[in-house]
Parts: C-alpha cells; sequence; structure tokens
C-alpha cells in the first residue's frame, strides 16, 4: 500500500482545489441569484441537486472526457485534474444553494437596513457581503467535506492509479475489496480527521476575519 | 418529527415481514464479481431452487479477497472463487471446507489492435509479459493491472514473477486498484495491455464498450483459471445443509452441464468450461498456484 501521507495530501489538494474552482462560479452566481428576484426559481433547483449522485456526475463527465468523448483530445481522464474538475461540479448544488440563502438574508435584512441608514446602493452591499462573510465560509467547509469525501467521481474519473490519483476514498474501496477491513477502518479515520482540521482551520480563519 | 417516527414503524415492519420466514432456507454465497456478472450463478441457482424449493440461494458478488474475508467473519455459508493462493491461507486457517472444483477457463492478454509489443507472436504467456516489459521500457507499450490482490491479479504478479521481471513503479505500469471491467476500460482508453478474466472481457467486448481492445495470447497452461467452491466452516444447521446441496447440484452432472453450455448462445463460445473429467489437471494446477 502506497504511503498514508502521500494519499491524504493528494486527497486534501485534490478537494481543496476543487472547493476554489467551484467557489469560483458558485459564489458569484449565488450572489446574482440573491439579488435579481427574477433569477430565484434557479435557487430550489440547486437545492433539489444537492444530493446528486456521485457515480452519476462521474458518469456524465466520463462520457465527456473519455478518449471518444467531446474532449477527450484534452487527454484529462485518469489525471488528478480530471477528479478537480468533477469534484468542483458536483459540490456546485451545495454550494449555491447554501450561499444563496446566507447572501439572501444578508442582502434582505442588512442591505436594507443600511440603506435605510443611508448608505449608498454599493456600500449597503458590500456590508451585506461582510456580514454574510461566516455563513459563506461554512458553505465552503461543507463543500470541501463533499469533496473530500466522495467516491464516486474520483473512482470513474481518476481511476484510482496508485501513486497518481489514488485519493483517501478509493484507497479504501480497494482495501475493503481486498477484505482489509482494518487498513479500510484507519484510512476511514485518516480521512474523518482530515475533515475536521480543515474545518477548524477554516473557523480559525473565521474568527481573525472578524473584526 | 412525527412524520419520521412513522416512517422508521413503516420501515421497521416491512422488515420484520420480510424476516419471518415461512420455513425457507437462505443461503448466503458470497462470490468473486468475474463469476457473478457473466449471469452464470443465478442461472445454475434458478435450475437448482426449480428441484429444492424453499431454499434460497442469495449471492454477494465481491472481488475474491472481499469475498473469502466475509466468508471467514461468517458472514456468508459458501465461497465461489479463483484465487489459489488466498484460498490457501484461509483453508490453512481452517474457516473453509468441503473444496470441490467447479469450472476452469483461461485468463486472456488483451491489448491495443497494433499489439506494439507483438504480443500475439509470443510462445507462451511469461514471454508475452516479457515483451510487453520490454516495449514499455522503450515507451512503446503501457500496462493496467488490476493492483488489487484479486484472482486475476494474483496471477498477473506470478506471471511477471516467472518473466523474472518486477514491473511495480514503472511509469508505464499503472495499478487500477479496480473491478475488470473498470480496468479494461481504462486500458481501452489508455490503449494499454492488461490480463482478464474471458467472461468479462468478451461481455464488455460484445457490448461495444472496448473497441481498441483485441484478445491477442489465451489457453495457455500458465494462463489457466481455476474456479472453486467452499463450505464455510462456522456455517451450521439447515443452512449448511443446503449449500451442500447446492455444491454439490453445480458440482453435479446438470450444473456441469449448464456451466458447460452457459454463453455458447451469446458469446459465440463457451465462458467456462466444466471441471469434471479434469480434476487430476485441476489439482495439479491449483496446487502450483496455491504455492505460486
Amino acid at each position: 500500500m502506497e504511503d498514508v501521507a502521500a494519499v491524504a495530501a493528494r486527497s486534501l489538494w485534490v478537494s481543496a482545489a476543487a472547493t476554489a474552482l467551484a467557489s469560483s462560479w458558485s459564489l458569484p452566481l449565488a450572489y446574482l441569484l440573491a439579488t435579481r428576484r427574477r433569477l430565484r426559481g434557479l435557487a430550489s433547483v440547486f437545492e433539489s441537486l444537492v444530493g446528486v449522485p456521485t457515480v452519476l456526475v462521474g458518469l456524465l463527465l466520463y462520457f465527456l472526457l473519455s478518449r471518444r468523448g467531446p474532449l477527450g483530445f484534452l487527454g484529462l481522464l485518469y489525471t488528478p485534474w480530471a477528479i478537480v474538475i468533477g469534484e468542483a461540479v458536483l459540490v456546485t448544488p451545495l454550494l449555491v444553494a447554501v450561499s444563496y440563502r446566507v447572501l439572501g438574508q444578508g442582502v434582505e435584512r442588512y442591505a436594507a437596513l443600511a440603506e435605510a441608514l443611508g448608505a449608498g446602493r454599493r456600500e449597503a452591499m458590500l456590508f451585506a457581503l461582510r456580514v454574510s462573510a461566516p455563513g459563506l465560509l461554512a458553505a465552503v467547509v461543507m463543500a470541501f467535506s463533499r469533496a473530500v469525501g466522495e467516491l464516486g467521481v474520483a473512482l470513474m474519473l481518476g481511476g484510482n492509479i496508485r501513486g497518481y490519483t489514488r485519493t483517501l476514498t478509493t484507497a479504501i474501496a480497494l482495501d475493503v475489496a481486498m477484505g482489509e477491513y482494518e487498513e479500510a477502518t484507519r484510512l476511514g479515520m485518516v480521512l474523518v480527521a482530515l475533515m475536521l482540521a480543515v474545518g477548524a482551520g477554516l473557523r480559525a480563519t473565521r474568527r481573525l476575519m472578524e473584526p | 418529527m412525527a412524520l419520521a417516527v412513522a416512517v422508521l414503524v413503516a420501515a421497521a415492519s416491512v422488515f420484520l415481514m420480510q424476516q419471518r420466514s415461512d420455513g425457507e432456507v437462505r443461503v448466503v454465497a458470497t462470490t468473486t464479481t468475474s463469476l457473478y456478472a457473466t449471469g452464470l450463478l443465478d442461472r445454475l441457482a434458478e435450475e437448482f431452487e426449480k428441484l429444492h424449493q424453499g431454499v434460497r440461494i442469495e449471492f454477494v458478488a465481491v472481488g475474491s479477497g472481499e469475498a473469502l474475508r466475509r466468508a471467514a467473519d461468517g458472514e456468508a455459508c459458501m465461497v465461489f472463487v479463483h484465487a489459489p493462493s488466498l484460498e490457501k491461507k484461509y483453508l490453512d486457517k481452517g474457516v473453509l471446507t468441503g473444496h470441490r472444483f467447479i469450472a476452469y477457463n483461461y485468463f486472456v492478454v488483451v491489448g491495443p489492435r497494433g499489439d506494439p509489443a507483438e504480443v500475439r507472436s509470443a510462445g507462451s504467456a511469461v514471454e508475452a509479459f516479457r515483451r510487453i516489459y520490454e516495449a514499455g521500457e522503450e515507451g512503446r507499450a503501457r500496462f493496467v493491472s488490476r493492483g488489487d490482490n484479486s484472482g486475476t491479479h494474483v496471477r498477473e504478479m506470478m506471471l511477471w514473477r516467472l518473466a523474472g521481471l518486477d514491473p511495480r513503479g514503472r511509469p508505464w505500469y499503472l495499478e487500477s486498484g479496480q473491478g475488470m471491467a473498470k480496468t479494461l476500460v481504462m486500458a481501452d482508453e489508455l490503449g494499454a495491455y492488461t490480463l482478464s478474466d474471458t467472461g468479462t472481457f468478451l461481455k464488455l467486448s460484445l457490448d461495444g464498450r472496448i473497441p481498441g481492445l483485441e484478445l491477442l495470447y489465451t489457453n495457455s497452461s500458465e494462463l489457466i483459471n481455476v474456479y472453486s467452491v467452499y463450505i464455510v466452516s462456522s456455517c451450521g444447521g439447515r443452512e449448511a445443509e443446503a449449500a451442500r446441496l447446492f455444491a454439490d447440484f453445480v458440482a453435479g452432472p446438470r450444473g456441469q452441464e449448464i456451466i458447460a453450455s452457459y454463453g455458447v448462445e451469446r458469446y459465440g463460445r463457451p465462458l467456462f468450461y466444466p471441471a469434471s473429467g479434469h480434476e487430476e489437471m485441476l489439482r495439479r494446477a491449483w496446487e502450483m498456484l496455491a504455492g505460486g
């Protein structure tokens, strides 16, 4: 079995990159949904898709990235980058749905309040964003947790290649398939510890950000 | 809250109702995926259940390693496997009894149609592997290994050992750590070679899932694939009795007949050869593999 630390490190960077990528489009999208009344219907679509099966996302992207697929020429299948893209897509509904709620409240309550107190539109929105920051951070933590803990995408798009695309979850699945239940449990503990550590780390950052 | 409780109660009562069996015997059998995925076991169980009303054979399809582990944990009453060296470990622990050979076939070396390593003209499976290694080192070929301690993976490692080579860690040698179907798809995507069981390869090939892969080498004695059935020692009572009956049926004339003709219609060739009549040859091969 490959070094546990190397696999854990790969899981960490892949899921962190996926979360960052997903945030880059999900947070602006959530802001749009929260501020444009006409788009609100879309928010419930994202809410419903929060539990989309990981293996379905993996499968659909597999068709796209496969050598005979439309994006096959990129040669992304069975690379860590394929997992990053897949997990980014996977966590998008969660990230959008939660951020939308957080921003919606921020805008409705605090931006209105700030405007009533005489702030300009721009100032009011900035204020609403600042108030929403802790909630947005929580959404990012949840997205990371879902990304690092999912199996379907990593297996379908990464391929569980030893020393290259093997992550904690695919390593656990492999250990189970080999009947190595104790080793699988040990890796599971490492995974849970990683989730807790990242959550705690981001919470500490949040405290620093607060005035 | 009240709704959640109601759903729980409903689910529990459905579960309990299913448990209250009317004298029916359930036999849980773990099996390697490759054997189960062909549909052969379901076919055998179906015939058996016609003869023995009140017995239900239920299959849990997992890798050979997990199949044996679950059996050793007492979660199953019988186990169908094709990994002699793993089987021997569990036999030595005393958790398995009643070994019967049920079928055999040959592993196949498959690879890209162009066959850059010239495996097709190899004189033996070991030579085929040597050619793949050389082509790999020269950057002309890649190989995808199961890397999961399955029966197929154990055999692949044995072939490398017989060739006196160790490909682990070479850049052209990838370990997928996944089942046969996914490993074949990966080999197809990457234009790589791999070792497969006959059934899975034929099925995916026929379904058009792996158009880039071709069967390049098979049917040599080094590639023989022996399927066995065992009864789990810790299993007792009516379940063990029923399990023994099923093992007898599979190894008996009717079961062997089904095995011999299974898949011919669909794949144009049999997926398995019946063990009956070849016990001596299979015993020798099994012992060689168990020791290897």
